[in-house]
């Protein structure tokens, strides 16, 4: 990961027990697996609501429509979670290339990982909590 | 002793000469940070629908303006070149034989993205100049049709004249 030591002959020193694990090797797994099955489900969501329904005759209704097919719910929490976590990856990738002091490292992934979390949770919240039968408020 | 990195500044980092691979690096890290804050505002406005439609549908007043369609324009063509490419890290990854032809596959990811973009930028900006008709109008048109049809497109039987009943003035 990040806490890699130098051994001064141009390699680095073994890292200690605690910092050995798999866990490069799964996030790599998981970019692929979810890079593959996002490259469809975002084409198609991006074909379906911008050229197929257009901006322009969206609405709430036309969305909470979809939204009673349970398939589309499931599909849009799929597509929100593989896209979130894939992103929350490539963020933490471009952390810890640009942002090299340790305190400031462990500060902007507080941050920048309780944005992308939060706005996932409130993603999926709604999806999976969402009931036709209540309008909602009109604001 | 902890790795010492110099600290370098975006001209040194754009003058490295490290060609198609340098730059497609780029692209896909530039459009993979974008889509994500996309994805962010995207998912926040668009959970309102379940309580508050009203606010959802004053985003999408937003959405509809000139800047933000370039700007939807812009998302759509990060997300081409973003799948593109990371097929192509996929297929090198797991197909180590194709890193022989690597420049050649990134210039191909650019091209195809740029090419595929061309038809959609005609979708969704021609309506700006009034070349077009939005997209999706001819589907919504139908479906306003199926919801309220019109007396007019009416092929059967005339229907039975509705006859207001009677009723003199005594028996009320």
């Amino acid at each position: 990961m990040s806490d890699l030591v130098r051994n001064g002959r141009g390699g680095y020193n073994r890292p200690g027990k605690d910092q050995r694990s798999n866990f490069e090797l799964y996030a790599w797994f998981f970019m692929r697996i979810s890079g593959l099955a996002l490259i469809f489900m975002t084409l198609y969501h991006l074909t379906w609501w911008n050229l197929i329904v257009g901006v322009e005759h969206l609405s709430a209704d036309v969305v909470r429509e979809r939204w009673t097919n349970p398939f589309w719910r499931l599909f849009n929490v799929a597509l929100v979670s593989f896209a979130m976590l894939h992103g929350l990856n490539g963020l933490r990738y471009s952390i810890e290339d640009y942002v090299r002091r340790p305190g400031l490292r462990i500060a902007t992934k507080a941050v920048l990982y309780t944005v992308v979390l939060l706005a996932l949770a409130w993603g999926i919240f709604a999806l999976l909590t969402f009931n036709p039968a209540v309008p909602g408020h009109t604001a | 002793m902890a790795t010492v990195h110099k600290v370098r500044g975006l001209w040194t980092a754009l003058r490295y000469r490290g060609r198609e691979g340098m730059w497609t690096w780029l692209l896909h890290r530039a459009t993979g940070l974008g889509i994500l804050l996309f994805l962010i505002v995207h998912v926040i406005d668009t959970a309102l629908v379940i309580y508050w439609p009203g606010l959802y549908d004053h985003a999408l007043d937003l959405y509809r303006s000139a800047f933000f369609r370039v700007a939807e324009l812009l998302i759509f063509f990060s997300v081409l070149f973003h799948a593109l490419n990371g097929l192509r890290i996929i297929v090198q990854d797991f197909w180590p034989a194709v890193m022989l032809h690597q420049r050649k596959l990134g210039l191909a990811a650019i091209g195809a993205a740029v090419v595929l973009i061309l038809p959609v930028a005609w979708l969704m900006l021609a309506p700006l100049f009034g070349l077009r008709d939005e997209p999706g109008t001819a589907r919504y048109r139908a479906r306003m049709q199926a919801s309220q049809p019109s007396i007019s497109d009416y092929r059967g039987a005339a229907p039975a004249q509705q006859t207001a009943p009677v009723v003199s003035e005594g028996a009320r």
